[in-house]
């Protein structure tokens, strides 16, 4: 298909379309919107189940081939298209809040078994990363390889819990 | 980003001029995330100087775009880049007008497209998110969100749920982000080939005839011994000659009870009776819900049972006992008006059976009380007091009088208050006002009083529910035989008026609660806190006038403790309530004037006989500036059994 050609006789809004792409994705759905000057196709996937939908932005210059499906009428209803900056903000900034939560729990230059062991024993003990070294309740350290063995400090009490843990994670009833 | 950017409209020429800018800002982000410099402005800024509509029908789809886009901001999306990569993260902005770039935060790699990351992700080692992470629009080649809600009502509840999830942790943890919204609920219906009831039978018939032994199995499995003998936690069967005789006998009365009709849809569903009402009732109804039925005389009962007993524990152990008694007493010939009859006639208990300590403290605490505060709180506290103290004083009475005649203490309220008072069997006496009225005028001399004290009260009937007025009280008292401490108490309560006009009600409260549980005052005169069953049912008495207090200088209230003085709420609603909020005419300003208030001569159709102490709990109306005097009653419903409250 050709890179810089306006697809807009095509890609009318409400068509269903089937589409390959170049990376060879393929899918199926509505356009809601196609943008020429910037190649922008968005499209609707999935039934429509309420106020909420799936949405892709594909960049139409990696559209392989496609195929029109079928006709249908705008997918958007525009009497109901408003938007809330200030909400739209708020929601930002808590889904950053959330992320910066859920980073915290990743350890930086562990392997995914130790972040494995990292969230089986957060589910019933407070831990945080330490570089590499898992920190339970800020005294029992667990390094890598993160065995029962490798548990290390705090009080015998505690120690002796994450140990227990650490050997049941995998083997957890 | 703007959302309304119009921008001159661009030749090709000039578009290519901005892709060579783009090209030169994509350079800077690598194949690999990176916390890149924001760039966020010169990246902008370039858009907005390229960036043009070129026609009608493209500012409308860029229109659409940029909607479509703004929708996406704050949400969790999955980005693809040209080499294959996939990163996921939070959309920020995308690029201006031509070309869209976007920014994304917090953004992770999910799948490495590059050819060196082709191998299993497992064996490399984590990274931490990229704070931000701009995607040229070179790069860019899909942008994939779910759930995103695109209308304006759906924007809404995203936030709302969006909201909910930055609490709800635990959700979050083991949901994913997108919530369901309600569906519609059908009815379950059976599928075609289910047999119905499949085995039910089977498998509950003869569970003791069953080839297996679960307590076998589990030995044999797991070697556990069962220890359970069933003489430990039942009583041991005498296993005799009578025991046949004595079986069938049992179940002789189990079928007999459980072949007896019954008005209840759930015992008749049980026992397999088809309720002859209309088969209309859903499901739910049949099979669910709990059955609530009104009972009255169960209401009334636990009203009078939690009056009594409030009343008795009230009185702060001073009486303790015979509180129905004393009561009855009081209303009987306390020789006070009404509800201030209550007050006074407690307060004539005092001076009479020399308890007048007692009642004094009670109304130096009341009236102290209500100076501290006036509300309606301290009202029926005060009033519950009082009626404590009018009961304390009424069985001192009593038992002064040696018992004179009074028929069984709690039997005839209404007579004993009525009848003791004017010596006259007046039924309506009922209502604490008018008998205690009674009560003053049967004193001999206190007529005069009662007259003073309530305007509308002595013998008159069906007056209203007044609050006792200092003067009235202590004229009243003055007018009783050595009621010169009864002066001063009912002085007491005069000093402050609302205090007064207080504890008056509160008596008359009392007295009119009292009155009607008759089963409670008999209780209570024989324990602490049960009702009396012989106390006669409290009848409103829609004739009771007023009590309308005259100015007197009142004496300053002496500091009582409050411990001392108030009731644990345990006062249930008058059952006679009629739901009509009679509202003290209490004047706001409460301080230390005395309060005057109007009589009214029409007498009040609907007159509450008591006030209740936990008024102010039930939202008690008080209708402040009043012209009538009306005793403050609670206005609750009357199905409230007000038990076990305390102050």
């Amino acid at each position: 298909m050709a890179m810089d050609a306006s697809y807009g006789d095509e890609f009318a809004v409400g068509c269903f379309i089937s589409i390959k792409t170049a990376l060879g994705d393929e899918f199926e759905g509505q356009i809601i919107s196609f943008d020429r000057l910037s190649n922008m196709l968005v499209l609707q996937e999935g039934s429509k189940t309420g106020p909420r939908r799936n949405i892709r932005l594909l960049q139409a210059n990696y559209i392989k081939e496609f195929t029109i499906l079928g006709q249908a009428e705008d997918p958007l209803d525009l009497k109901k298209c408003y938007l809330d900056l200030a909400s739209l903000q708020a929601r930002e900034e808590a889904a950053i809040r959330q992320a910066e939560m859920e980073a915290e729990r990743i350890g930086v230059g562990v392997t995914s078994d130790a972040q494995r062991i990292f969230d089986a024993l957060s589910k019933t003990l407070p831990v945080h990363w330490d570089k590499t070294v898992i920190m339970v309740m800020s005294e029992v350290r667990v390094c890598s390889p993160y065995l029962p063995e490798n548990v290390t400090g705090g009080t015998p009490a505690a120690n002796d819990r994450v140990k227990k843990v650490v050997m049941h994670i995998d083997t957890r009833i | 980003m703007s959302l309304q950017q119009v921008v001159a409209p661009r030749s090709s020429s000039n578009g290519f001029g901005r892709r060579r800018v783009e090209r030169e800002m994509g350079t800077r982000l690598d194949s690999k995330p990176q916390s890149g410099k924001p760039n966020t402005i010169s990246f902008t800024n370039a858009g907005a100087l390229n960036g043009g509509e070129v026609g009608g029908s493209e500012s409308l789809s860029r229109d659409r775009l940029i909607y479509l886009t703004t929708c996406l901001i704050g949400h969790r999306v999955e980005v693809q880049v040209k080499n294959g990569t996939i990163f996921s993260g939070i959309f920020h902005a995308t690029g201006a007008e031509k070309d869209f770039g976007v920014i994304l935060k917090m953004a992770r790699l999910i799948k490495d497209g590059s050819f060196r990351g082709q191998k299993s992700l497992f064996d490399s080692t984590s990274k931490p998110p990229s704070k931000t992470l701009i995607i040229p629009a070179k790069e860019l080649v899909q942008i994939i969100a779910k759930g995103v809600p695109l209308s304006g009502d759906g924007l809404a509840n995203g936030l709302q749920l969006e909201k909910r999830q930055d609490i709800m942790i635990d959700t979050l943890i083991s949901q994913s982000h997108y919530v369901e919204v309600e569906r519609e609920l059908e009815r379950w219906t059976p599928d075609e080939d289910d047999p119905q009831l499949p085995e039910l039978e089977n498998i509950f018939d003869g569970t003791w005839n069953r080839n297996w032994d679960q307590f076998e199995t589990n030995e044999a499995l797991f070697g556990v011994k069962s220890t359970f003998d069933e003489e430990l936690y039942t009583t041991k069967l005498e296993k005799g000659p009578q025991m046949r005789d004595l079986e069938k006998e049992a179940s002789r009365i189990a079928r007999e009870i459980e072949g007896e009709e019954t008005q209840d849809l759930h015992l008749a569903e049980e026992r397999g009776f088809s309720f002859h009402e209309d088969f209309d009732i859903d499901e739910e109804t049949r099979f669910s819900s709990v059955f609530r039925g009104l009972d009255d005389s169960g209401y009334e009962e636990s009203e009078e049972m939690t009056f009594g007993s409030r009343n008795t524990e009230g009185f702060g152990g001073s009486s303790g006992s015979v509180i129905s008694r004393s009561f009855s007493d009081v209303a009987r010939g306390k020789s006070n008006d009404g509800a201030q009859v209550s007050s006074s006639s407690s307060s004539m208990d005092d001076t009479q059976s020399s308890q007048s300590n007692a009642s004094k403290d009670l109304y130096r605490s009341s009236s102290s009380d209500h100076t501290k505060q006036l509300t309606s709180d301290s009202v029926s506290k005060s009033l519950s007091a009082l009626n404590g103290e009018s009961r304390l004083s009424e069985n001192q009475f009593r038992e002064r009088h040696g018992g004179k005649g009074y028929p069984t203490e709690s039997a005839e309220w209404k007579t004993l208050l009525v009848g003791e008072e004017a010596h006259t069997s007046k039924s309506e006496d009922l209502q604490s006002s008018v008998n205690m009225k009674k009560a003053v005028s049967d004193k001999g001399g206190l007529s005069s009083s009662a007259t003073a004290f309530a305007p509308s009260s002595v013998s008159s009937k069906g007056h209203e529910n007044t609050i006792l007025g200092e003067s009235s009280d202590s004229t009243g008292s003055g007018k009783l035989s050595g009621a010169t401490q009864a002066v001063n108490s009912r002085g007491r309560p005069g000093s402050s008026t609302s205090s007064t006009s207080e504890c008056v009600g509160a008596p008359s409260a009392s007295a009119g609660l009292g009155l009607s549980p008759s089963s409670s005052m008999g209780s209570l005169s024989s324990e602490k806190s049960s009702l009396n069953p012989n106390a006669k049912e409290f009848k409103l008495n829609p004739n009771a006038k007023s009590f309308t207090p005259s100015q007197t200088t009142l004496r300053p209230p002496s500091p009582v403790s409050e411990g001392s003085f108030y009731f644990p709420a345990n006062m249930s609603a008058v059952p006679h309530m009629h739901g009509v909020p009679v509202g003290i005419g209490i004047a706001p300003s409460f301080g230390h004037q005395p309060v005057i208030y109007n009589p009214q001569a029409t007498p009040m159709q609907a007159p509450q006989a008591y006030v209740q102490p936990n008024g102010p709990l039930y939202g008690q109306q008080m209708i402040l500036g009043h012209p009538r005097q009306v005793l403050y009653m609670p206005n609750y419903p009357p199905e409230m059994p007000y038990k076990g409250r305390e102050f």
